[in-house]
């Protein structure tokens, strides 16, 4: 299984062959233990089973419950997991543990979608019409049965609700209209979609596409007009402004704390929050789902561990300090950046944890974004030069880069799907990362950037100095910050000045938002997701192709706004709609094979060295984690890895 | 004495007033708005909020409108419903999200004035009195350093030698079983025996310039002819001490008490956040980080309203104390 971590073929292949087929994707294993499913429980839940608290075991699990095999073994009840969440807006680190229970779901390898609260699915040829077979006798936590009715509620009177949300969540639309969910039976729901939606299955496993499985009808009915009339005095007692406010606060959405924040609503996760995520919180306790719908391939109910407690720290060296006195189980957010990683590897044996390897999905450590829209017609027309921007990427020293910043663990690197990915396109991926100062001197020269100036920078034919400045974020990356300063003497050398603009976050989106910035740098995306995002691909993400903003919002507005992008950014953007709705992945990686060759030719982002692996720790007690995983927000890690099956030794 | 009182109650409305626009025009101020630095956030973490809910949100939460009727919309809620708004954040009523806080900010702020002046008052005394002997130069140096150490590098020193040493958790200002319990006897016992950790850290850096100050002052006051009169009609020197110089001293103090909250509020950001204590520090800073103004504004406000009652009360005591001050 470890190999198999290792290698990570193309993202969607089986899982579109297998949705075709309409197979469940249970392993053997797990069909033999079929018949002994609902064997064993926690003890706590026995007891009250025993004393008719609670049902008995077999009439909360569902007639099918998804069969889980442990990564290493099977485990043992008890335990309470310790994690930490720093101060607030941290509520996706509770996601990443709890709340991957979607539709579908991902395997280990990021290569492939899985059945999860849908036991199985049927896709038609042209990927237009999906239809989910549902668990026979699932239940909510609270008890209450899990329906079509639900996932019609979900997306019917919630999401396509357009008090509640204005437009639909892009994961559930294609070409501007959102998909069409009808009910066949109980336990049978089907997706229509007006185009061929290839990318659906992916989208429903990422943390995104959980819209479906996310509202309880039973619970939610009651704050929303449709049914239930009186729902102003609620608004009322709870002194907020709307219905939609009351709502969101009660039920919360995909990504924000109040997802977390209401003991009262009834999920499907393995934990249920009983402390729960508000403002002033100081730690946030969950407790076991006695009506979670998982087993593992003895037959024994998941989750293992009893309860979650994350702490709130407000600042991250006091959550390192937890860390390396041992008090916390799991942790990788926060903690795992480069400089602490000497800090936390010395520390093991005290803390008692060992260190997980965690592959980043990114394929770029620090993509070096050039305006090629630049409000000012001078600048615009030196960055959109290709030669220039070759110029620059010849002149930059990344092995030195590598060695000082990245303590060697990276290569020269460009853009696309990382060397292990199929997608792997050589030349995107390595053209113009070698250094070559005379090379770089004789394009300056050539075009147009002769003349020196008296500070030895290159001057502009009118007169100017070539100069821009890069914007960064140091608090986010204090590594690009150093980079940079790297990349600033390397350019010195060529006569290129630049300057190191490190800004406050929210300053860094708005000059992209307002298209004021000359350059930016971010880490790229792509090396494992290539099609969830393909910013550095073509003018895709409107506040992430920081190359051409204009471009971006002329793409997804069907060009009503923005600017008008050339010729080859277009066809890339035909390719890339193109290839979303191909569900054969072979043809699809041909199509992306189109736009990855246009990509290389333009050349269009200068790419420093590849995304570097982080890490995690976990306690040494702490078992059936796997030692290698991706790290991405598309494969939210741990998530996927399954904590349900993690148990304590 | 209760037309003075009056009249100055009447001014804190317009007060309060220009403070509260002040305060919402400078959370404003920096780029972006709340979605903005949502958006950011979440993108630290390689998150990604989809467009469409973006745009939602910011139309959704009003921040598409000009400032001024975002402005007037919430000081009318306040005004006509006590309502402060929702929290962005949180999705909470504002209103829920203060008020513990405030008063953990209280107790804390309180219990470290009084440790403060516990300690600073009798060593500023003694200096004054023991001027140049070797006590006075050890109290100097000792205050002098606790002014000198930064009070969050104290905090991590604290919390490190604990943590490693002892394998003990000093953070927060409960334990486990009490964070999210109902207020209790247990529960405040347990808090006080959390209390003394910040207190202390808090109080160093305070004494010092009390010491100080106290010390200058009685300077000043055991020199002049009454004290003379008083120690040669035979008044044992305690009792002169206590009895006027000191009383008299003690004027800046009281006229300070103002200041003290907003101070200790601002003051103890730090060492609140590297601590984990759940007072209002942390959630202010948070909140104009993340530009949840109507959070950030209430915090404001309050603390500038405790100012403003903090000074009326600091004349009214002055008045009491100091019989050379009069209110007309």
């Amino acid at each position: 299984m470890q190999e198999d971590i290792m290698r990570r073929p193309g993202l969607v292949r089986r899982s579109i062959l297998k949705g075709m087929a309409g197979m469940a994707a249970l392993p053997l294993a797990g069909r033999a233990a079929f018949a002994q499913a609902g064997k064993a429980e926690a003890p706590e839940l026995a007891k009250l089973a025993a004393e008719g608290k609670l049902p008995k075991l077999a009439d909360r699990l569902p007639a099918n419950p998804l069969v889980v095999e442990p990564f290493s073994k099977v485990g043992a009840y008890g335990g309470s997991l310790r994690r930490g969440l720093r101060g607030s807006s941290d509520h996706n680190g509770i996601l990443r543990m709890v709340g991957n229970q979607g539709l579908v779901r991902w395997n280990l390898q990021f290569t492939e979608v899985r059945p999860n609260v849908a036991e199985k699915w049927d896709v038609n040829a042209d990927a237009t019409e999906f239809t989910f077979y549902l668990r026979k006798g699932m239940k909510w936590s609270d008890g209450k049965p899990f329906t079509a009715d639900d996932i019609l509620f979900s997306i019917n009177d919630c999401v396509l609700n357009t008090d509640l949300y204005k437009s639909a969540p892009s994961q559930l639309s294609i070409g501007g209209a959102p998909a069409v969910v009808t009910k066949v039976d109980d336990t049978t729901v089907k997706f229509t979609f007006k185009q061929p939606y290839a990318l659906f299955l992916e989208q429903l496993a990422t943390p995104l596409g959980q819209h479906p499985t996310l509202f309880p009808k039973h619970y939610g009915m009651q704050f929303v007009p449709k049914y239930n009339p009186n729902v102003a005095d609620l608004v009322k007692a709870a002194n907020v402004s709307g219905w939609p406010d009351l709502f969101r606060a009660k039920m919360g959405d995909i990504e924000i704390p109040s997802r977390w924040g209401n003991p009262d609503k009834p999920t499907l996760d393995p934990w249920v929050v009983t402390e729960p995520y508000v403002g002033g919180a100081t730690r946030v306790v969950m407790k076991r789902n006695p009506y979670f719908w998982q087993v593992d391939t003895a037959g024994n109910q998941l989750p293992y561990i009893d309860q979650l407690t994350f702490g709130i720290s407000q600042d991250v060296e006091s959550l390192m300090l937890d860390v390396v006195s041992g008090k916390i189980d799991i942790q990788d957010r926060h903690v795992n950046s480069l400089p602490n990683k000497p800090t936390l590897a010395k520390n093991r044996e005290k803390g008692g944890y060992r260190l997980l390897e965690l592959e980043p999905s990114g394929a770029q450590q620090c993509q070096i974004y050039l305006n090629m829209t630049h409000k000012d017609p001078a600048m615009r027309a030196m960055f959109a030069n290709k030669e220039f921007r070759k110029a620059l990427s010849l002149g930059i020293d990344r092995k030195e880069i590598i060695e000082l910043v990245y303590l060697g663990q990276s290569e020269p690197y460009q853009a696309g799907p990382r060397p292990s990915h199929p997608w792997y396109h050589e030349k995107l991926a390595r053209q113009n990362t070698q250094l070559d100062k005379a090379q770089a001197n004789a394009i300056l020269d050539k075009i147009g950037y002769d003349k020196k100036g008296g500070d030895g920078f290159r001057l502009r034919p009118d007169g100017q100095k070539v100069f821009f400045a890069i914007d960064v974020i140091p608090t986010l990356y204090p590594d690009l910050v150093d980079t940079l300063e790297l990349v600033k003497r390397h350019w010195a050398a060529i006569g290129v000045d630049v300057k190191v603009n490190t800004i406050e976050r929210t300053l860094y989106y708005t000059r992209g938002d307002a298209n004021d910035h000359d350059a930016a740098v971010w880490p790229g995306p792509g090396g494992l997701d290539p099609m969830f995002d393909p910013r550095d691909f073509f003018a895709q993400h409107p506040q992430g192709s920081r190359y051409a903003i204009p471009w971006t919002l002329w793409y997804v507005s069907n060009g009503k706004d923005g600017q008008e992008p050339p010729e080859s950014q277009k066809k890339r953007m035909k390719l890339f709609d193109d290839a979303r709705a191909t569900a054969d992945l072979a043809k699809r990686g041909a199509i992306m094979k189109q736009i990855f060759d246009i990509c290389a030719d333009e050349f269009e982002t200068i790419g420093v060295c590849l995304a570097v692996n982080t890490f995690g720790v976990v306690k040494n007690n702490l078992q059936n984690v796997p030692p290698k995983t991706p790290d991405s927000w598309s494969w939210p890690n741990p998530g996927p890895a399954m904590p349900q099956q993690f148990f304590f030794t | 004495m209760l037309k003075f009182i009056l009249k100055r109650l009447a001014w804190m409305i317009p007060s309060l007033l220009a403070v509260s626009f002040l305060a919402f025009v400078l959370i404003q101020l920096p780029p972006g708005d709340f979605v903005t630095s949502y958006v950011a956030t979440l993108a630290a973490s390689n998150e990604i909020v989809d467009q469409n809910t973006a745009r939602d949100l910011r139309e959704r939460f009003g921040l598409d409108q000009p400032m001024f009727v975002q402005y007037v919309k919430w000081i009318w809620g306040i005004v006509t419903r006590g309502d402060f708004g929702i929290s962005f954040e949180w999705q909470q009523p504002v209103s829920g999200l203060i008020w513990e806080r405030m008063a953990l900010t209280l107790i804390l702020t309180v219990s470290t004035l009084i440790a403060t002046w516990a300690i600073a008052l009798p060593i500023g005394v003694y200096s004054a009195v023991r001027k140049y002997s070797i006590g006075d130069y050890l109290f100097t140096l000792l205050s002098f350093l606790g002014l000198a150490i930064p009070s969050f590098l104290l905090a991590l020193v604290l919390m490190y030698v604990a943590a490693v040493h002892f394998g003990q958790d000093v953070g927060g200002l409960f334990s486990e079983e009490f964070q999210n319990a109902p207020w209790s006897w247990a529960k405040t016992v347990d808090l006080i025996h959390h209390l003394w950790i910040p207190v202390i850290i808090l109080a160093v850096s305070g004494t010092a310039s009390l010491i100080r100050v106290m010390r200058a002052n009685m300077l000043d006051e055991i020199h002049k002819p009454y004290v003379v009169t008083a120690r040669a009609k035979g008044l044992s020197e305690f009792r002169l001490l206590v009895k006027y110089p000191v009383r008299l001293a003690l004027n800046p103090f009281i006229s300070t008490i103002a200041w003290l909250l907003p101070n200790l509020v601002s003051g103890s950001i730090v060492v609140a956040i590297v601590l984990n204590l759940p007072t209002a520090a942390p959630l202010l800073l948070q909140s104009l980080m993340a530009q949840d103004m109507y959070l950030a504004g209430a915090f404001v406000l309050l603390i500038c309203g405790l100012t403003l009652v903090g000074s009326l009360v600091s004349d009214i005591l002055l008045a009491l104390v100091d019989p050379r001050i009069r209110l007309e």
